[in-house]
């Protein structure tokens, strides 16, 4: 056997489909795909509402001890995470003097943010997202979502933290 | 055996190839929305507001059985397929 016969003879075992086959494939199946696709994407909204009704996310509880008021720098920050938790945090000392508590990881894919002192911004450097050191919001980027916060508060000259209730605007 | 469905098929062969395409169009229209649908319940589940996630998971069992009644009227053909 020649060996361009021998290529053609394998070609035709590893793939086993005759034109006609390979056409046919076409716009009738393509359509039946797209209701399956349609279908997954219905059992995806359905287990993202059931897993926020039935496993809600849990508010950190009760309140935390983080450090003492003078070992964090104006300008400066400091990572930690709470007892029982794995999820990072970051507690910036803003330079007007107020300290603000929020979640390191980007809302946009989870990159870690860090502050830019000075500027009242906190940066992700994945995707240049940024937001307001004062309130979480987002200022600029991709990210959908404000950070999520922590409320600081003081006993005497130390820092703890507990969960930060958000007031809606319609109930104010 | 009536020879209706001959005679129209030959009469107007396009006509399979715009019903499908038309369906196919409706579809992708669908799943579009469901796509944009489930980016939004998941950015709104994230940030703790739940009262979105039902309307939007109602909205898309809707479309999926909008999108699986219109496989009732894919066509079948003009011909017997291949054996």
């Amino acid at each position: 056997m020649k060996k361009e016969d021998n290529l053609k003879e394998n070609w035709k075992k590893d793939f086993p489909y005759e034109k006609p086959q390979a056409t046919q494939i076409n716009r009738r199946d393509f359509a039946k795909f797209l209701t399956l696709v349609s279908g997954g994407l219905m059992v995806g909204s359905g287990l993202v509402a059931a897993k926020a009704y039935l496993l809600p996310k849990e508010e950190v509880q009760g309140e935390h001890y983080i450090c003492k008021k003078n070992e964090v720098p104006v300008g400066g920050t400091r990572g930690f995470v709470l007892e029982g938790s794995t999820i990072p945090y970051i507690l910036i000392h803003l330079e007007n003097g107020e300290f603000r508590a929020y979640e390191q990881k980007c809302t946009h894919l989870s990159c870690s943010v860090f502050y830019k002192p000075g500027s009242g911004i906190i940066h992700c450097p994945c995707h240049e997202g940024s937001f307001d050191a004062n309130t979480g919001e987002v200022l600029a980027g991709p990210p959908p979502r404000d950070l999520p916060r922590l409320e600081v508060i003081f006993k005497e000259e130390h820092v703890y933290v507990k969960a930060f209730i958000k007031v809606k605007e319609r109930e104010v | 055996m009536s020879t209706f469905r001959k005679s129209q098929n030959s009469a107007s062969p396009g006509k399979l190839s715009v019903i499908l395409s038309t369906l196919i169009f409706v579809q992708i229209l669908n799943v579009s929305i469901q796509i944009w649908l489930l980016y939004t319940a998941l950015n709104n589940a994230l940030d703790n507001n739940t009262e979105i996630l039902i309307p939007a998971f109602i909205a898309s069992v809707v479309l999926f059985f909008i999108g699986f009644g219109w496989l009732y009227y894919l066509p079948s053909g003009n011909f017997t397929r291949y054996k």
